[in-house]
Parts: structure tokens; C-alpha cells; sequence
């Protein structure tokens, strides 16, 4: 045995009836309460999956099972967060990353678009402080004659 | 004049060191999560730790292996260089500052002078009592002196690691230094035991961060240990729990059923009776935790962890009682104290005799000196 993929082990899932694993099913259900709630204008709701008692087996099922959606986005603040609609219009599955790359948090949020993407009012306001700077600035320039005048 | 740490709010901190409103909203939902406060705690916790104060921090070091510190050092949300920029302003640390000898211990004597009654003051390692304390001392001076000091002028002291929580392996019978807990010595101050041999790194930090955010001391469980990490057992939240209920055990390390990840409570798995969160937050960043790597649990977040046998023996049913009378955690320490006299259990819960005793001969002067 020359190699660690020559060890022989292999993860059991724990109930498997045919069906999905108990924990998978559970989370299901739970997204299920949470769709309809957040549809009729319920607050954003949100799982940690680090909080689960799941096995790996467990979160690829529940990743197989939501599917990919049409959205991707990627935020670079602190390191490299992925958030990606799943499937399921409305279940976001995100992915926190720390600058060197660990994974910190990991989330299902049930939203219809994640609060961390949107812009600010405030933000938005001192964007629009500096632009008009940046204006004023390009516009005096502008007027500012091409060569130094001769003194 | 140098500022104080307490005029620079959390938020304005990141902001100089230029970490985004998004940046600062995941790294407050990375603590949340790490926590395991709910979700939505996050955003929550940013827009309360966005006009907190830094407080100064001071962390000693007695009777230890510094593998608490090693694991503190090794947190990945929050980071501990995050905490120590941005969150809190630790002051002495005798294992990360550069300074040495008698600059290290002016720049202790400094810190806690600055900030006396508000200072978290963190402690890893026991505290020896025998040989008038000389089993461990720094600058001339022991453990249990250095404590009593720094105890004074501390807002709260976090114990870090089983051995200042609850005596640990240096407590483990015979005890030949003797060796107490920092309870035992402190009684007029918040204390909050984060115990683990060592503890969860995510824990560590987390707890200074939830302290921090809140600026009061978290629901604490009867070992004065923060239940949001220690408020469920390993087995509760173990992913190997199924195959416990269907009754589907490894009887060694290398069979079919340690090969098929079977439960591991016949090869003396303590994850019943022991309560911590290395089954959800894991370790190494969330990448594993013991029994994901196929050995069970030892328990090395419970007092006395040490001197209840064989790690390799599998819990007795009078460790978790029968069902309906009594919790586990209840049998276990009735079971403890009848082997041990009372001694390890009864200082975690500080109510021994010998624990009043030792009180009564050594009683806190909560006076500050004028220095």
C-alpha cells in the first residue's frame, strides 16, 4: 500500500431506503416552509450548513437534489465568496471564503436576491458624492488652457 | 497622547485598514457561524460591532502545554490576526509580543494599569499551588500571584483550555504540583470556561467575539462553559448517530464496520457524555473532527476528563442514567464524584470543601493598588 487512496475505506450512508438520507429530506422539508413563507412576503430566511450534522454524502445529495440555477455571482470582500441560485428559483446556495481560500461559512439562503450583493443607500450615495467630484474635476480641467501660459 | 484602544470603534478600525461594509458583513457571518448563532445573527452582529469599542485584552499562560494558544492561533473565522487588528487591542501576550523580560512585564504592568475593570483577561494552563507556587513562575513571580494580580482590574476572565477550566491533566490525580482551576482562586469575577484539550479554535475566538459584541458574558452552562458551543453532546449532533439508533457499532478499528463508518461507541467513544461542538464546527477550518477520522470521542472538554479510565473503555450504562430520571451529564457526575471524592467534579461546580477551603485561606484582595 503505497498510497492513501489505497486505504480501504468508504463512507456508509446511514439510511437509505431508496430514498433520500433522513437529514437530506429534513432540509428539504424545511426549505419547502421556508419558499412558501419568504413567497407570500415573509422575511429572508437563511440555514448555516455548518450547523448540520451532515455527512459528506449527505451535502452532495442535498446539492445534487437543488441542481444548479441560472445565476452565479462572485464577491471578492475578504477573500472570495460564491453565491449561486440553485434550481430552485429563490434557494441560494453561498460559500464564504477567507483570503487564503478556507471555506469559513456555508449557507442556504431562501431569498430572492442575498442581502450581501446589494448596494447600500449609503454606498450609493457617496458614489454618487464622488462621480459628481470626479465631474467637477474632468470639467475644470477641461477649461484649463492646453499649455501653461508665458509669464 | 496615544489614544486609547477605547476611542477607536470596531468599525472604524476595518474601515483604515480598508475592509468593505460587504467584506465586514461575511466576516461577521463567518462568526455567527462559527458561533452557531443563528444566521441571521450576522448581519446583526455587524451592525452592533460597528460602533463597539476595542477592549484590551491580556492573555497569561501558567500551567501548560501551549496547545491552547497554538489552537487559538489557528482560527479561521474570525482569523486571529482579525481579532487582534480589528476587534480587540491584545496588549500582553508572552508567546506572540516581541518584547521580553523586563519590557514584557512593563508592558503588562502598562496594560492593565490603562485599562483596569475593563480588560479581558484570558488565562490558558492551571495554576499550581504546591512549593509555594514555585512550579511555575515568570519574573520572580508565581502563577497564583500573577493571577490574583492581573484578576483584579479584569472585566471578565476567559479560561482557555480544560486545564485553567477545570484543573485538566496537571489536576489528573496525583496531582503532584497541586494544581487548581482558575475558579478555585478567582471567585469575584465573571468567568467563562472554554475547555477542550485543547479547545476549538473557532470556539476560542468566538466566545472573545461574542463577549465582545455583547460586551456581557454569554448563557453559560453549569461548567460556566458558553452553551452556544457546549449546549448539545458530540453523539446529539454527530453524523454517525444514525447507525447508534440502528444499533450498528465498529467492534475494532480496521473491521467491516469501522470500514463501513459505523458509530464508535463500543470502541469507548465518550461523544454521549461530552459536550462541545466538534461535530458541527469541526476543526482545521470545519474540514473534520475526531470521529470523522475514526476515533471516538475522549472527552476533553469535561472536568476530569483524565481520571475517568480507559479512553478506550466504552461508557458504562450508569454514565448516562436511565432514561427519564436523570441527564447523563447528572449520572456522570454523581458516578465521578463517588470515585474521586468529590474532588474533580466538585471544583468545576465550585462548591467542594476543599474549594471553600482553599477560598478561605487565600481570599481576593479586589482592591486595586495604586501604582
Amino acid at each position: 500500500m503505497s498510497r492513501l487512496t489505497d486505504i480501504g475505506i468508504r463512507i456508509e450512508a446511514p439510511t437509505r431506503r431508496g430514498g433520500l438520507g433522513g437529514g437530506v429530506a429534513a432540509v428539504l422539508s424545511e426549505l419547502v416552509g421556508m419558499l412558501e413563507r419568504v413567497a407570500l412576503g415573509g422575511d429572508a430566511a437563511t440555514i448555516d450548513l455548518r450547523s448540520l450534522p451532515m455527512s459528506p454524502q449527505d451535502r452532495i445529495e442535498l446539492q445534487q437534489t437543488l441542481g444548479q440555477g441560472e445565476v452565479q455571482a462572485t464577491l471578492s470582500a475578504e477573500g472570495v465568496s460564491t453565491l449561486h441560485e440553485t434550481g430552485v428559483s429563490g434557494v441560494w446556495w453561498v460559500e464564504h471564503r477567507d483570503r487564503h481560500g478556507e471555506l469559513i461559512a456555508e449557507l442556504i439562503e431562501v431569498v430572492a436576491i442575498p442581502q450581501i450583493l446589494a448596494a447600500s443607500r449609503d454606498e450609493m450615495i457617496a458614489g454618487g458624492r464622488a462621480l459628481r467630484e470626479r465631474l467637477s474635476i474632468g470639467h475644470e480641467a477641461s477649461l484649463e488652457p492646453k499649455h501653461a501660459p508665458l509669464s | 497622547m496615544h489614544p486609547s484602544v477605547d476611542d477607536i470603534a470596531v468599525g472604524e478600525m476595518l474601515r483604515r485598514h480598508g475592509i468593505s461594509r460587504r467584506g465586514f458583513i461575511k466576516f461577521c457571518t463567518a462568526a455567527a457561524s462559527a458561533m452557531a448563532l443563528p444566521p441571521w445573527m450576522g448581519p446583526a452582529m455587524a451592525q452592533q460591532l460597528q460602533d463597539a469599542r476595542r477592549p484590551s485584552v491580556i492573555y497569561l499562560s501558567f500551567q501548560e502545554c501551549t496547545g491552547c494558544f497554538e489552537s487559538f492561533t489557528r482560527s479561521f473565522a474570525p482569523t486571529i490576526e482579525s481579532l487582534i487588528f480589528n476587534v480587540i487591542s491584545l496588549d500582553y501576550d508572552d508567546t506572540l509580543m516581541a518584547a521580553a523580560g523586563d519590557a514584557a512585564e512593563s508592558a503588562l504592568a502598562k496594560a492593565m494599569h490603562d485599562n483596569f475593570g475593563k480588560y479581558v483577561l484570558i488565562i490558558d494552563g492551571s495554576v499550581p499551588t504546591g512549593a509555594g507556587g514555585g512550579y511555575c513562575t515568570a519574573g520572580g513571580r508565581s502563577a497564583v500571584d500573577s493571577l490574583r494580580e492581573a484578576a483584579k482590574g479584569a472585566a471578565a476572565i476567559i479560561c482557555v483550555g480544560t486545564c485553567s477550566a477545570f484543573g485538566g491533566i496537571p489536576f489528573a490525580d496525583p496531582n503532584p504540583t497541586d494544581a487548581w482551576p482558575i475558579s478555585a482562586i478567582i471567585s469575584d469575577k465573571p468567568i467563562i470556561n472554554v475547555s477542550g484539550c485543547p479547545p476549538i479554535p473557532e470556539v476560542i475566538t468566538g466566545t472573545l467575539l461574542q463577549y465582545v459584541t455583547t460586551g456581557k458574558v454569554p448563557d453559560l452552562d453549569e461548567h460556566l462553559r458558553p452553551k452556544a458551543f457546549f449546549g448539545t453532546t458530540i453523539h446529539d449532533r454527530c453524523y454517525r448517530r444514525p447507525f447508534y439508533d440502528q444499533g450498528k457499532f465498529a467492534k475494532t478499528f480496521d473491521d467491516e464496520g469501522a470500514r463501513n463508518g459505523w458509530c464508535l461507541y463500543e470502541l469507548g467513544c465518550k461523544g454521549p457524555t461530552t459536550y462541545n461542538a466538534c461535530a458541527t464546527t469541526k476543526w482545521n477550518g470545519g474540514t473534520s473532527f475526531p470521529i470523522e477520522s475514526g476515533h471516538g470521542c475522549i472527552g476533553c472538554s469535561e472536568p476530569g476528563f483524565w481520571d475517568k479510565g480507559s479512553l478506550y473503555s466504552p461508557l458504562s450504562a450508569t454514565d448516562w442514567g436511565k432514561a427519564g430520571e436523570s441527564s447523563p451529564r447528572q449520572v456522570l457526575e454523581l458516578a465521578a464524584g463517588a470515585i474521586v471524592g468529590g474532588a474533580v467534579l466538585g471544583v468545576a461546580s465550585a462548591g467542594s470543601g476543599r474549594l471553600r477551603q482553599y477560598r478561605s485561606e487565600h481570599p481576593l484582595d479586589s482592591e486595586p493598588k495604586d501604582s
